[in-house]
């Protein structure tokens, strides 16, 4: 089936041209000395300066980042614990419910999950008392509750790959199952439970929506300052922002795309 | 008559049993599933000037005397007012002629990928993940630059000589359509490609050994077989899109009113948290069906691999 | 083989007062309404090869798995050196278990796989490293020991997998199908080795293959297998010469089938009418009624040409040859004989295929001796 693939991949040549150019352009003009965009005017790397001058908004990604940190550390366990179940317990009453439960955060409307988790919050408050106020906490508790659901994807996948017989081996040896699942298991998902960890961190740092309704008035997270920044207009700072976060990524996935054709290879 | 199992492994089994389901289960139970409940209950509540601002559903008024009041205020206001209406169909026309946008661009891509040479695919299938890691909302904002009338879109076209004055792109809902295209893409191809894969090729040299031509065994081999991939990836893609905020917040006008949208502004806005609440069961109640038909399908896909 | 005949020579089975290391008393394996395994027992000695031997899904893997304690039986006991271990889990059995796939780990050097046994007993750090020496030394890989499992080949895998199922000295070794995934040359060598060190090391062995060949040259004795159900016991030769059923029969090698009826019995030989017309008169193991419906069973290498053909004579066939498939050491000639039964003979080629006697279409006599074959009841 070698002939006719030009019109596939001139097809293929504009999708990836209609993902990258918008990104491109950000990163291009981040670099521009003028502050109309759209308009090059000359080199400059002053808007990264400012940037870096812009309290409020370091303020807001340093909220940010300890967010997504914590949320991707608890999501990650969660994630696991619900992959062994679905993975290693084939059928246990309330599967189907489970999995609908797990499977709902993927693809729920964010504006359904932010209120819904506010709306639980104020009730929870009104009730028990806590949490007392709104914020880092439950901003966390909103983002793990959906990020856990795209861990549980990732770490299912790579723990119904295993071959089932590498545990029994060691069982064989006389490992005992915890021991078994902490030298064994966890080396060998390990791969998944990095890139689980990292999807569950830029999830969290990515969320505009929940995080606006479940924060209270002294917890903005980065989004919220970019989402009122970009509301004004558009702005040479968050162009440099984009870059840098653009950089970042690249480089966190490249990284991972090397340790996970590692872990394929050793596998 | 099947003899009890010996008690360290029933220990150990109930043990993971207690602790893989358990505490999953129950922190879903208590952050996703009690929520709707709540969110159900204050739908039926009415706005009130207290904090928090809607009225009790319940109260105890005299010694063993409960009173419920149930107020179906909003979902008449919801269903009498046009605006409402308009959003929820506005909401689903986007959402439906996304899904089929992207599926449109997504299906050749994803195999074209799918039938790459194998040492490509990787990268291939890691340049279509990529962007999905940088920020959405920045990735928006980079339309806003690009659409709007002074913009480099209209820019590019002008100085190709191809219009004289610019485009009104931006705040209309062509500009959502692109943006919801350009950031929902990736969802659609993953799973195709995933299911694409998966076809064993021999099938297609088959076919052809059978007398079938390319383009024929396309519609009558790859195309059925993939209706699994389509259907995920057509989910993926419509069920978040229906309750999309951001997209037709930052590109959308007056006129692409869609509903996640309109939820925000009641709730943040209007602070009328009762009306919010029904937008929301609303919502949740038309996006019901096809998510149910998407786990169906999930289910079935994995019965059926051995 | 002096010590192979030695080791066949004591035959601990037959001796009724043996105790045996391994015992399989009524196990049953149900997976839902299937039973995997169905009421086996089994006696196995110390120092046996014992080879579970069966077409794939007739459940010899879910009898070692259980043996292993990887499964749990629906019913029955088994012992192991007298102790009951059927609850026992698999990390607490003295048994350890080769698997078909190695489950090697991929994390783990070699040396590491086969230290990690050892670990879980806390054995000291110096013993252990002694001890790992000692079999990377016994299956001579001790160059490897560095190396992981993705950069051995498939002969040095199975090595590996070998001394780490060995390191902690098991009394009892059990060997998932343990020459399947090597080819055909490096498992005849293979073979000879592994009979070697269980040998040397007097550890009883019990495989599970699908192999017949592999079974016959390694095992001291065979259960062959069928839908859960054990058919028979015994030793390769016994096995091959005496079947007691005709799946048996079928299963191991191939066999001429003539199905008839017990017409006469003459001291410890029967006289049975067939349909292929002549009598055929066949040893007997044991008394039987006249009229029981029986097989002949007669392997196609017991079979001569004849050649004094008489029309009265017994064990004697008439027919024509219709197919010839050469193989070299030997021919397997097809022969339809009277009734349009097709038997199977096969004549050592003595002579260079050119000069052979028979060819397609030859009308041939073929004749057999009363105690080249069995009689079947079942």
């Amino acid at each position: 089936m070698r002939r006719r693939r030009w019109p596939l991949l001139t097809l293929l040549a504009f999708g990836y041209a209609f993902l990258y150019v918008p990104i491109l352009l950000l990163i291009i003009y981040s670099f521009n000395e003028s502050r109309l965009v759209t308009v090059w005017t000359g080199f400059s790397t002053k808007w990264y300066g400012e940037l870096l001058r812009n309290r409020q908004l370091l303020d807001a990604a340093w909220l940010s980042v300890r967010i997504a940190a914590v949320n991707a550390t608890l999501a990650v366990v969660l994630g696991t614990l619900a992959a062994n179940a679905l993975v290693r317990h084939r059928n246990f009453r309330g599967r189907t419910g489970f999995e609908l439960l797990l499977t709902a955060p993927l693809v729920m409307p964010d504006v359904i999950i932010g209120l819904s988790l506010l709306l639980l919050f104020v009730a929870m408050q009104q009730t028990i008392g806590w949490p007392g106020g709104r914020g880092f906490t439950t901003i966390t508790i909103a983002h793990v509750t959906f990020s856990m659901a795209y861990v549980a994807v990732v770490v299912r996948a790579r723990l119904s790959q295993m071959d089932r017989s590498l545990e029994e081996a060691a069982m064989d040896l006389g490992a005992r199952p915890l021991r078994v699942y902490l030298t064994i298991t966890l080396p060998l998902i390990a791969p998944a439970l990095f890139s689980g960890w990292l999807l569950a961190f830029t999830l969290s740092l990515d969320d505009l929506v929940i995080a606006s309704f479940v924060a209270g008035p002294g917890s903005t997270t980065l989004p919220m300052v970019i989402y009122s920044s970009v509301r004004m207009g558009v702005s040479p700072q968050i162009n440099a922002l984009a870059t840098i976060i653009v950089a970042v990524v690249t480089l966190a996935v490249v990284i991972a795309g090397i340790l996970m054709r590692r872990g394929r290879e050793v596998r | 008559m099947p003899a009890p199992l010996p008690s360290a492994s029933v220990r150990h089994r109930r043990m993971s049993r207690l602790v893989n389901i358990g505490i999953p289960y129950l922190w879903l139970g208590l952050f996703f599933l009690l929520p709707f409940a709540i969110v159900l209950q204050i739908s039926l509540a009415e706005p009130a000037l207290a904090q928090p601002p809607y009225t009790a559903l319940w109260q105890w008024v005299d010694e063993g005397l409960l009173r419920i009041e149930i107020n179906l205020r909003n979902f008449m206001m919801v269903a009498q007012d046009d605006l409402y209406l308009s959003a929820l169909l506005n909401s689903l026309q986007v959402a439906v002629i996304c899904t089929l946008l992207c599926l449109l661009l997504g299906y050749p891509m994803a195999y074209a990928i799918a039938t790459a040479p194998e040492r490509w695919r990787i990268t291939l299938l890691m340049l279509i993940v990529l962007p999905f890691w940088t920020s959405f909302l920045i990735r928006v904002y980079a339309w806003i630059g690009i659409l709007k009338p002074n913009g480099l879109l209209n820019d590019a076209l002008i100085w190709l000589g191809l219009i004289d004055t610019p485009l009104a792109i931006l705040h209309t809902q062509t500009a959502v359509y692109i943006g919801v295209v350009y950031s929902y893409l990736p969802f659609m191809i993953l799973p195709l490609y995933a299911n694409l894969t998966r076809l064993d090729p021999s099938l297609l040299e088959a076919a052809a050994d059978l007398g079938c031509r390319p383009m024929r065994a396309f519609l009558r081999v790859t195309l059925p077989l993939s209706m699994a991939g389509i259907v995920a990836g057509s989910m993926l893609v419509f069920i978040p899109v229906v309750g999309e905020f951001v997209i037709p917040d930052l590109l959308g006008g007056p006129e692409s009113l869609m509903v996640g949208k309109l939820l925000w502004s009641e709730f943040f806005s209007n602070k009328d948290w009762p009306l919010a609440s029904a937008l929301a069961i609303l919502l949740l109640a038309l996006l019901v069906v096809p998510f149910v038909m998407m786990q169906r399908l999930q289910q079935r896909m994995e019965g059926s691999r051995p | 083989m002096a010590t192979l005949a030695e080791r066949r020579s004591l035959e601990p089975w037959q001796d009724p007062k043996a105790v045996p290391y391994l015992r399989i008393d009524r196990v049953t394996k149900k997976f839902g309404d299937v039973y995997a395994v169905d009421d086996v027992s089994l006696e196995i000695f110390q120092g046996e090869f014992f080879s579970l031997l069966g077409s794939s899904g007739c459940g010899k893997s879910t009898l070692l798995r259980m043996l292993a304690g990887l499964e749990y039986p629906s019913a029955g006991r088994i012992y192991i050196d007298g102790v009951d271990v059927t609850d026992v889990p698999a990390y607490s059995r003295p048994v350890n278990m080769m698997f078909q796939s190695y489950a090697l780990f991929p994390h783990m050097s070699v040396e590491q796989n086969v230290e990690f046994g050892l670990k879980q007993d806390r054995m000291p750090r110096r013993e252990r490293g002694e001890r790992v020496g000692e079999m990377l030394d016994l299956l001579k890989i001790t160059e490897l020991r560095k190396r992981r499992p993705d950069q051995l080949s498939g002969g040095q895998r199975q090595r590996v997998a070998l001394a780490r199922s060995l390191a902690k000295h098991p009394k009892l070794l059990l060997l998932d199908e343990p020459l399947g995934a090597l080819d055909k040359r490096l498992r005849e060598n293979t073979q000879f080795e592994l009979v070697n060190l269980q040998e040397r090391l007097g550890i009883t062995f019990v495989t599970v293959t699908h192999d017949q060949e592999e079974a016959m040259t390694m095992s001291t004795r065979i259960a062959v297998m069928d839908a859960g159900q054990i058919m028979q016991v015994d030793t390769p030769t016994a096995i091959y010469e005496f079947p007691t059923c005709r799946l048996v029969a079928e299963f191991i090698g191939s066999i001429n089938l003539f199905e008839g009826k017990v017409v006469a019995t003459e001291g410890n030989q029967v006289l049975v009418e067939t349909r292929v017309g002549r009598p055929m008169r066949m040893r007997a193991f044991h008394p039987m009624v006249l009229g029981t419906p029986v097989t002949v069973a007669v392997r196609p290498e017991k079979m001569r040409l004849c050649a004094d053909f008489r029309d009265d004579g017994v064990n004697q066939l008439k027919g024509r040859v219709e197919d010839i498939a050469y193989l070299g050491d030997v021919s397997i000639y097809r022969i339809r004989v009277g009734d349009g039964a097709l038997v199977e003979m096969t004549l050592t080629n003595v002579q260079p295929r050119t000069e052979q006697a028979l060819t397609w279409e030859q009308e041939v006599a073929i004749e057999w001796s009363p105690t080249s074959g069995v009689v079947l009841t079942e």
